[in-house]
Order: C-alpha cells, then structure tokens, then sequence
C-alpha cells in the first residue's frame, strides 16, 4: 500500500484508501479493493442520487489506473467536529447516519462504520463526508456500525439529555466514542424500564462485556434479517427525532437581556457595517457571536461567516435560525475561547486543532464584540496574550472594549472581591497601549447610551 | 461481490448478536407506535407540526425526481 507524505493524519483506518492535500486541494486516493464498490456506487446512480439529495459530499473523478484511482470531493471551507457541535447539530448529524444506511440497505448496501467524524456541516446543513464508508450489504448480516452509532450518536445525545449538553464536550475525550460500560452506568436508573435504552445501552453493554474475552467467538456467527435491522433503523430515528433538551435556552433572548438600549445595537451594528463593507471582507469570524445576531446585521454578502460561542444554547439558537431561514453562509459551532479544541488522536494529528483550522481558514476579519472583558476578567488573560491570539490568525479585527464602568464590567471586578485592585490594568489606555503592538488602530467609535467602545483594527503583519 | 472483510475496526460481538433483540423490541415499539397513531387518527387526535426542523428518515427517489423535475421548469 502506497502512502505519501501528504496524506492527511485523520485518514489511516480505512484500508479502502486515504486523503491526501495537494497543494492545498483535498483529494482522496482509492485502492483496488475499493473499486468494485465505488463502480457498483456509481453505476446504480448512489452516488448522484445522495449528491442530489444533499447527503453525500460531491466529487468528481480525477485519475485512474489499475492500482489507483483518484477523486477531488467538494471543498469545505472550515470542518467542525462532533464535540463542537450544539445539541441539534449532533441530532441532524445522527438522523443524517440513519437516513444514510436505510437508503443504503434499500439499494443492498451498508456502511461499514458510524463514526461521528464521518459528518461535518457545511450550507447550513450535516452533510457526510467519508465517501468511501458504503460497502455491499451482505445477506443476513448485522449492522456492523451498530455499536459505532450507539457509542458516537446515541450514547453523547442521551447524556446530553440526561446531564445538560455541556456532556457532548465529552466525546473530545474518547475520540472512538462513549465507552459502553461508563455510559450505560452513566444513565439514570429508570432509563432501564425504558425498552428502547434498555436494549441499545445497557443490554448492549452487558453484551459486549460478556463477549469481550471471547477470543475464539469469531465462529459464532450472529445473523440478522433485513426487516429486523430496518426496526432498528426506524426506531433510534424515531427515538432520536424525538430527542429535545430539557434545559431552557439562557441565552435565548439575550438581546433583550443584556443592557443595550437599542440604538446602541444599532449603532454597533452600523459601524461593523460599514467597516466589514469598507475592508470586503469575504470570510469571517465572530468569536462570541452568540446566536448570529451581529453577523446576520451584515449588509454584504459575506461568503462563510464562522459564528462560534461558548453556550451550546446561543449555537443551537443560531442553528435553528440558519435551518428556518435557509442560510447557507453560516457555519455555527461551539467554542471555548479560553480553552479551543486542541488537537486530538493519534500522535494527535487525527483531529486538528481550532487554532490550526482557523488559521487555514484565514479570515479577512475576526469580530470579537462584547467578549475582551470575559477573556480579561473572566479568564484572567493579559491583553497582550489576546491580542498575540486574534493577531495570529487575522488580518483585521473589530473589537468593542467595554470601559471599567460598563456594567458588566463593574459585576465581573466585583466578583473578584478583594482581589480587585489587581486588575487595574483593565482600562481603555491600556487595551490601546497592548493592542497597538500587533495592530494599528484604524477607526474608533464610542458607542451612544453605552460604556463601550468600537474599534477597526489592522494586523501589523499584513499577509 | 468482495467485502472489505479486514475490517478496521470492530464491530463487537456482543453488539453484532445483540441486534437480534434490539429488532425485536424495536419492532414492538414501532408496532404499537404505528396501533397508537391509528387510534388516534380514528378518533381525529392526530395533530401535524409543520415546524419541525428534522424530516422524516425516507428518502424516496420520487424525492430526487421532483427536485430534477422542479429545477428543469
């Protein structure tokens, strides 16, 4: 097996074949192993029938011979993984994995895994994006993905369910899924009167304990009919679809909330307008966007905005609008600005990190709106850090400093009691003083019936 | 017809002769789902949320040609 140097680390399990970057061009490389299922894909139109659909992502053939074959997929600006999802987006995700292998089954085929990092989102929709997991269904035989799906979709869901979404963080964690045995323990007792979790969690747990020494097991041949595993399919869609949070979205009127008068909205709203129009920017950031209201303010046509915030509510918020409205430009996920996912796997390149990924991306414009007084207080980062962190990565950045009497401002110094005086350094001199040393400061506007200011700032280091 | 029998991962085999139960709930389930909704559609109790943000898990192919039909218009 030929393996070059630019094969992407995220892709070594499957012997089918791999990815690999050309030149910046996402390409995959298929095996003659794989060939007989990628002609039979192709020649029975599932291939084009999923691309219609919107399910798979779309390629075209590049090259083949004998040994190779070599395919371009559609490319996907910026890719957000299973734990950087809210709890709708992994619910879509999981729905996406069903409808995909029913209408496999359908059509005599099945896909050989259920991996959550099989899906990504992208046009305002969970699209799958491994083209090489659909192999031939085989007579009788069980769905070989099935503890997959269970310990990628199910198992992170019903603990979001149970424990709050913040639990789907937890998948970062264990990269092959939920282990069974902690997630059957994991769930409520009376999740065991249930039929439907007593047979997919914990059943299956006492199962794959049970069979786990079995070494020789391999002759026992366990066999399953089709209408059988159409029940299966049906049921975790069902159950699934039905899934809701418990918890009330804290953020969801957060504008109505927060001490803006409206005017004030307006006015920030028209100058990120004006600034976002006068640099054309193309692609941006918001970090602490919130639900997108800021981003869908925007008068342009913006081509991918990455709207990403801490509350796994303000994401699923942003996520419903994008779904109601049909917005293709927006890519919504969650994230930690003191902690973005690192990289993860094996050598830990499997997964790339946030602040790789976004540096690939390399946006024309970073909006970080009402987020600096977290990121100092809250996390007690120096400015100096953060600005090295939005430098790194962007070329110009619109901030809003709100000043020592904002009222946020006075609630986060208050809550550090005594320790208040060391915080000093929190005042508007400062922040230009810090901030200067990796941008130059191009526009500045105080905002009426605030404590805040904007400000349009160019990295010093133009690309 | 070859499978990619070195699989590279593995499915478990308690989870490959679980699924024989896991159907047979599941159809139960589904079963008296579909009893409930016949009752209920008999006494006029169905109620259709057209809000929903999540299809439902059949993809027909009549789907595909609509949307080939539609966009030849």
């Amino acid at each position: 097996m030929v393996r070059t140097n630019n094969q992407l680390p995220s892709s070594f399990r499957d012997p089918s074949g791999y990815i690999f970057n050309d030149n910046g061009i996402i390409k995959r490389r298929i095996f003659p192993v794989y060939f007989e299922q990628y002609k039979a894909l192709k020649s029975q139109n599932v291939f084009n029938k999923l691309f219609d659909l919107g399910l798979l992502i779309e390629h075209e053939e590049l090259f083949e011979n004998d040994s190779e074959m070599v395919i371009q997929p559609k490319q996907i600006p910026f890719i957000t993984y299973p734990y950087e999802w809210c709890f709708n987006q992994y619910k879509e995700a999981a729905l996406l994995t069903l409808k995909l292998q029913k209408y496999c089954l359908e059509h005599n085929f099945s896909l050989k895994d259920a991996s959550a990092f099989n899906v990504t989102f992208y046009k305002g929709k969970a699209i799958f994006i491994d083209t090489l997991s659909f192999d031939f269904y085989q007579e009788n035989q069980p769905w070989r993905g099935y503890k997959q799906f269970i310990t990628h979709f199910l198992g992170p869901l019903l603990l979001a369910y149970y424990h709050g979404a913040q639990s789907l963080k937890l998948v970062s964690n264990f990269i092959d899924g939920i282990p069974l045995k902690m997630l059957s323990s994991m769930l409520p007792l009376k999740s065991k009167l249930n039929p439907f979790l007593y047979s997919n969690i914990h059943l299956l747990a006492k199962f794959e304990d049970k069979h786990n020494e079995d070494y020789v097991g391999k002759s026992k041949v366990a066999s399953l009919s089709k209408k059988a595993q159409f029940n299966i399919i049906d049921s975790l869609y069902d159950y699934i679809k039905k899934l809701t949070l418990k918890e009330n979205s804290e953020w969801g009127n957060y504008y109505s909330k927060t001490n803006y008068a409206d005017d004030a909205f307006l006015q920030k709203s028209n100058s990120i307008n004006k600034w976002v129009n006068k640099i054309e920017a193309k692609r941006l950031i918001d970090v602490g966007g919130n639900d997108g209201a800021f981003v869908r303010q925007i008068q342009r046509n913006v081509e991918i905005a990455l709207v990403c915030d801490i509350d796994n509510n303000a994401v699923d918020s942003n996520y419903k609008s994008i779904k109601l409205n049909k917005e293709s430009n927006i890519i919504p996920f969650v994230l930690d600005v003191l902690n973005p996912s690192s990289s993860i796997g094996f050598n830990n390149e499997e997964r790339d990190s946030f602040v790789d990924r976004v540096k690939k991306f390399a946006p024309d414009v970073t909006l970080a709106l009402a987020l600096i007084h977290h990121i100092s207080l809250s996390g007690n980062i120096p400015f100096k850090m953060s600005a090295n962190f939005f430098a790194s990565f962007s070329q110009y950045l619109i901030i809003e400093f709100p000043k020592r009497d904002d009222s946020w401002v006075e609630r986060l110094l208050n809550n550090k009691g005594e320790f208040k005086d060391y915080f000093e350094f929190y005042n508007i001199e400062n922040f230009e003083l810090s901030y200067s040393e990796n941008f130059e400061i191009l526009e500045k506007k105080s905002i009426v019936n605030s404590k805040r200011v904007m400000y349009l700032l160019k990295n010093k280091n133009d690309k | 017809m070859e499978l990619i029998i070195f699989l590279y991962f593995d499915p478990g085999l308690g989870a490959m002769i679980v699924q024989a139960i896991v159907a047979a709930v599941a159809g139960f389930l589904l079963f008296s789902k579909n009893l409930l909704y016949k009752v209920k559609l008999f006494f006029g109790m169905v109620k259709y949320d057209n809000d929903e943000l999540f299809d439902d898990i059949d993809v027909e192919d009549s789907e595909t040609e609509a949307k080939e039909n539609g966009e030849n218009k």
